[in-house]
């Protein structure tokens, strides 16, 4: 990395140096945004909930009692009348990454001050993100259409259903969330709010365009968190 | 790292100067400061009622608003336990109390001491009353979400409150909540008590993650100039480890309590296995009763030292100040402090000893949990070395930490017995294990919030409370806590099992009839006793003395805002800038005993400190 | 000053307290004295560092009583001190853990020649099953619980057939021969507790438990639930009458196997049936 100097702060090199900039007067981690460290530290916590989620379906699937679905068939679409496993799974993750790109571009065109250009990308974003939520509906009924319900299901063991609605669940409800929020985004970044350095009508706070890379991490945050899920749901 | 923004654009005047504006220095570099990083602190100040008092933005009034409601669930707490009490003392007296209402109280008082009273006393309430005082900040850096993260808790509370008033009543689980019985038939409010104790944590849980980012983000990236992470007070050191701890731990806290409303709303089986009831299996299986209990104390363990650390910190700054001399071994303290909080994560299932848990994890624990207790007695030592040549001055707030010591002792001792796994197995589940977790996390902290209040009274409400009054509550609320919980452990010892609504005539019982009356007593008048500190209040906001401005002399930052008590801003038109750790007292050469923060080193040229 | 006194009188009545209570432990009445002498142990250490920790701070309360023309003194840190301090704690800590693990080592490896007992708990009460003469105990599920299988042995495992139950919430234990408890439950937690035998451990609905002792003094003895159970958890007693080894058999030989029952109970529906036909 290039020597970083923030305003007559020159960061030392090596171990030392970093503890002594770490415990410096200020800020510990030079330069960074109120928001955005604030952001860092509540994914942090999430992930906990999330590895506590996802711990706990460890647990559970290891120690039913009776055998667990075989997930390459729960989880096929038929296409004609060939099941293709992991087929619908495979689109939403494409979906949900490819907005992960637009939302990193519409952080750059932000900073360039590009309004037009962050406005559309937050807004494919959000779209993107209405598609995943709608293709877990699909997917949800798909499953519910063929008996799988929270307390039992017709292939096996019942925590099958549990742990898949309340994780996946607790994730969608993660996507949904941001969905809203990169809406209210589009719509501020639009109507200049950013700019304006008006108080908001809400928080009675100014705008800045640094919001949008806190949802970012927000949004690339759910984006990890749903490799995850995929992993130990669909591919396990 | 490059795309850092760069939020520094702003500079207000006083960035742009390089030295502090005490003109006429004799020596320029050694007062050197660097210059701000951040811009001023954007504030919204409230204009009507609603926003200045109640929607309020500011830190301290948020902290108030958290203090009252948690002192509030606090006597809700204290006079559940007196029902409790009169049953164990006087079995029979009290007509109304059935066994249900018995494990209700019983619940419902260990739920709201730890988590609705202590818990958002010291980091809601204290946290956010002194938190941007300290460290020389405006206010929070997220006012507006610190205000939501209050009001998240009142509604936790009133979720919590509603729970009594609910049919079937508030839950009857103990207040582990352990499954399968939380849920099921045979415990009280298994219905909508249950319920509503679960939704109520989770809004608990949601409104302390916003006030924790405050408290966070606050101490790491909006200290004032020349406050470095190793010049802040300990008080500030404690709530921010504490704050660490609650950020990771109430996850699990929440993760278990969606899987328990599950279960008991959509009959999943999370946590339930194969179970017979009244000649008929349920429609649960194959979950696991155990997994509960991991996810509960690995939220539960560093619970304790959530309200621990936070108590070690203040009652760090007030031995410091009324002793008149350095905390010693500061930096000891820090780290102290900062490894017991790294360290509660690996000791959890210390609770779990007798839970069935695989028996090989016994070994694990017990070696984490003793080592815990070292930097733990390195605290106590220091907090002693304190004392040692010092000045004391026996006041009320000194009372409160001497006596902060003594229970801490005691029930730290206690607790070497019950961590150390072979040991827990004849204590764990009787008295002894309800005596040592008083003692520990509930009397130790409490002489600490109220040394707290004694001693930052003046600068809240600018008044002084009443001293003699002071002591009385002290001696009392002492001497009968410690007489209650000293013979407590002797009960376990008999093996009286704890949650016993009744002993009947059980030949362990016999003869501590006496013993239990007496505790009884005893808990009557320690909670009347707290009510000298109502009166206290009162009387002084009415007729008090007005404090004179930092009347203790003490040297962090909180006692030099502009006005007392501090407006919103904190500080008037300058943010302080800091020179030195808050602990300069008694320097050798220097004309008082005791160096503000503020003070810059060329005007204290001639002292023999020590650079911080 | 008159703080300092007080304080004073409250440490020297807590020892005086430990020496002259009337309360203390029960008599034990199993193997595991080696926890006693741990908890007396701990209590020496332990007692000493907090008898050590409050005179020094009453010393202090004492002699360093603010005086306006007294300064502290100012001393931020002693590593050398602090270093002594740690070490010693180390030291103290580790003479109390090391025979904390040897008895848990003891605790969780029961001998070979323990016999099994199957406790089984429910709200609110305490039922016992005893291996056969082939010294195994026939696998169990909640789901086949019924009145003529109360323990809810599998009825294809040939091992059950002559298991002993005991369908009474008093066991009879043979004195000085290791028994290992094995717990189970068919609705919530529960805790098979004698204080004598200072033992315990959880009963888990779903999975079975185990610890173990040895039983050295005859005579009767109450169990107590352990682990919050429910509105019923303090009525939830049990017993034990711990015998020598003739009172032992002799109890034993009068004991129902498990085929015995299903046969009575076989018996019953036959005359039931043979009733309902006349």
């Amino acid at each position: 990395m290039s020597e970083q100097k923030i305003d007559g702060f020159e960061l030392k090199p090596g171990f030392k140096g970093m503890a002594s900039d770490t415990g410096s007067d200020q800020t510990m981690f030079k330069g960074v945004h109120w928001g955005k460290a604030m952001m860092w530290i509540f994914l942090l916590s999430d992930t906990f909930v999330f590895s506590c989620f996802l711990i706990s379906y460890m647990k559970g699937r290891g120690s039913t009692l009776v055998d667990w679905p075989n997930t390459s068939e729960v989880f096929s679409l038929h296409v004609g009348s060939v099941p293709v496993p992991l087929l619908l799974i495979a689109i939403m993750t494409f979906v949900l990454i490819t907005s992960s790109g637009t939302m990193a571009l519409a952080v750059k065109y932000g900073y360039e001050k590009n309004r037009k250009m962050c406005g559309w990308l937050i807004l494919a974003t959000a779209v993107g993100g209405l598609t995943f939520v709608g293709m877990q509906v699909f997917e949800w009924s798909k499953l519910i259409h063929e008996g799988v319900r929270p307390w039992g299901n017709p292939f096996g063991a019942s925590q099958f259903g549990s742990f898949f609605f309340m994780i996946t669940g607790f994730h969608g409800f993660h996507v949904s969330i941001g969905v809203i929020f990169l809406f209210i985004y589009t719509y501020k970044v639009f109507a200049g709010h950013y700019e304006s350095k008006k108080r908001g009508w809400f928080t009675k706070m100014k705008g800045d365009y640094v919001e949008i890379e806190i949802l970012g991490l927000y949004w690339h945050f759910v984006d990890l968190v749903w490799v995850f899920i995929f992993a130990f749901f669909y591919l396990w | 790292m490059s795309d850092e923004y760069d939020n520094n654009k702003s500079y207000q005047a006083q960035s742009s100067e390089v030295m502090d504006g005490s003109a006429g220095s004799i020596n320029p570099d050694i007062d050197y400061v660097r210059p701000a990083e951040v811009g001023e602190q954007d504030l919204y100040h409230g204009h009507s009622f609603i926003e200045k008092w109640i929607f309020c933005q500011d830190a301290k009034v948020i902290g108030v608003q958290y203090f009252l409601t948690a002192v509030f669930t606090g006597i809700v707490g204290l006079i559940l336990s007196w029902l409790m009490r009169l049953q164990l003392g006087f079995p029979g007296l009290a007509g109304f109390m059935t066994a249900e209402h018995y494990y209700q109280f019983v619940t419902m008082h260990g739920m709201i001491m730890v988590v609705y009273f202590l818990t958002a006393l010291f980091l809601g309430g204290f946290g956010n009353y002194l938190i941007p005082l300290m460290v020389g900040a405006r206010d929070m850096v997220f006012p507006y979400v610190n205000m939501l993260s209050f009001w998240m808790f009142f509604v936790a509370v009133a979720v919590l409150m509603a729970s009594f008033f609910v049919p079937g009543g508030p839950t009857g689980a103990g207040w582990t909540l352990y499954p399968p019985q939380t849920i099921l038939e045979g415990t009280p409010g298994s219905g909508m008590g249950i319920l509503l104790m679960l939704i109520s944590l989770s809004l608990f849980v949601i409104g302390f993650t916003m006030g924790g980012l405050n408290y966070m983000i606050t101490i790491l990236q909006a200290r004032t100039r020349g406050m470095t992470l190793m010049r802040m007070p300990l008080t500030v050191w404690g709530i921010f480890t504490a704050t660490v701890l609650a950020m990771l731990a109430f996850p699990a806290l929440l993760v278990s309590a969606i899987m328990m409303t599950l279960d008991k709303v959509l009959q999943t089986s999370f946590f339930m296995p194969t179970i017979l009831k009244a000649g008929e299996v349920l429609e649960y299986g194959g979950g696991s009763p155990i997994l509960f209990q991991h996810l509960f104390w690995f939220f539960g363990h560093p619970e304790v030292y959530i309200v621990a650390l936070p108590a070690f910190g203040i009652v760090s700054d007030l031995i410091s100040v009324h002793a008149r001399k350095n905390i010693f071994g500061y930096r000891m303290m820090v780290w102290a402090i900062v490894g017991i909080g790294g360290l509660s994560f690996f000791v959890w299932a210390h609770h779990m000893y007798v839970s069935g848990m695989n028996p090989w994890f016994g070994f694990f624990f017990a070696t984490t949990t003793l080592i815990i207790a070292v930097p733990t007695a390195m605290k106590v030592y220091n907090w002693i070395l304190t004392l040692w040549r010092g000045n004391i001055r026996i006041n009320t707030v000194m009372l409160w930490c001497l006596g902060f010591i003594v229970t801490f002792v005691n029930g730290g001792i206690t607790g070497i017995f019950l961590g150390n796994v072979s040991v827990d197995v004849p204590l764990s589940d009787t008295y002894f294990v309800i005596a040592h977790f008083h003692m520990v996390m509930g009397i130790a902290p409490l002489m600490v919030i109220m040394g707290a209040v004694y001693h930052w009274f003046p600068l809240v409400a600018g008044k002084m409370l009443h001293e003699g009054l002071g002591k009385w509550h002290f001696w009392i609320t002492f001497l009968g806590a410690y007489s209650i919980y000293f013979p407590m452990h002797y009960l376990g010892f008999i093996g009286v099992p704890r949650r016993y609504f009744e002993m009947y005539d059980s030949p362990y019982m016999t003869s501590a009839v006496g013993m239990n009356e007496f505790i009884s007593i005893a808990a009557f008048i320690v909670g009347a006793a707290q009510f000298i500190l109502v009166f206290n209040i009162i009387k002084t906001l009415k007729t008090g003395k007005k404090a004179e401005k930092n009347p203790w002399k003490a040297n962090s930052l909180e006692w030099y805002t502009s006005t007392v008590p501090p407006e919103h801003g904190n500080f008037g038109e300058r943010l302080p800038v800091v020179h030195r750790w808050p602990y300069d007292f008694s320097v050798p050469g220097a004309k008082d005993d005791f160096i503000p923060q503020t003070t810059a080193p060329s005007e204290v040229i001639h002292t023999e400190v020590e650079k911080t | 000053m008159h703080a300092g006194i007080i304080f004073l009188l409250v440490i020297i009545g807590s020892v005086l307290f430990h020496i002259f209570t009337p309360w203390y432990w029960t008599d034990i009445a199993s193997n595991w004295k080696g926890m006693d002498d741990t908890i007396t142990l701990t209590f020496w250490v332990g007692g000493g560092v907090f008898v050590a920790v409050c005179l020094f701070m009453i010393y202090c309360v004492f002699k360093y009583q603010h005086k306006e023309d007294r300064r502290a003194e100012y001393k931020p840190e002693d590593k050398k001190l602090e270093k002594i301090l740690t070490w010693a704690t180390t030291l103290g800590v580790c003479a109390l853990l090391a025979p904390g693990l040897i008895i848990w080592n003891q605790y969780v490896n029961v001998p070979k020649n323990a016999i099994e007992v199957d406790v089984m708990a429910w709200q609110w009460g305490w039922q016992y099953r005893l291996p056969g003469a082939d010294g195994k105990l026939g696998t169990t599920q909640v789901r086949n619980i019924a009145d003529n299988n109360p323990f809810g042995i599998n009825p294809d495992d040939p091992f059950g057939k002559d298991d002993i139950m005991v369908e009474s919430d008093v066991i009879n234990l043979e004195n000085n021969r290791p028994v290992k408890i094995l717990l189970r439950s068919v609705d919530v937690l529960h805790n098979w507790y004698v204080p004598q035998f200072r033992a315990k451990m959880d009963a888990v609905p779903g999975t079975v438990t185990f610890y173990w002792f040895e039983p050295n003094k005859v005579g009767e003895y109450e169990v107590l639930c352990a682990e919050y159970c429910g509105v019923g958890h303090y009525a939830m007693r049990g017993g034990v009458e711990v015998q020598d080894k003739a009172d032992y058999e002799v109890w034993l030989s009068e004991q129902e196997t498990f085929e015995q029952l299903s046969a009575r109970y076989e018996k019953l529906n036959v005359d039931g049936n043979k009733l309902a036909k006349k």
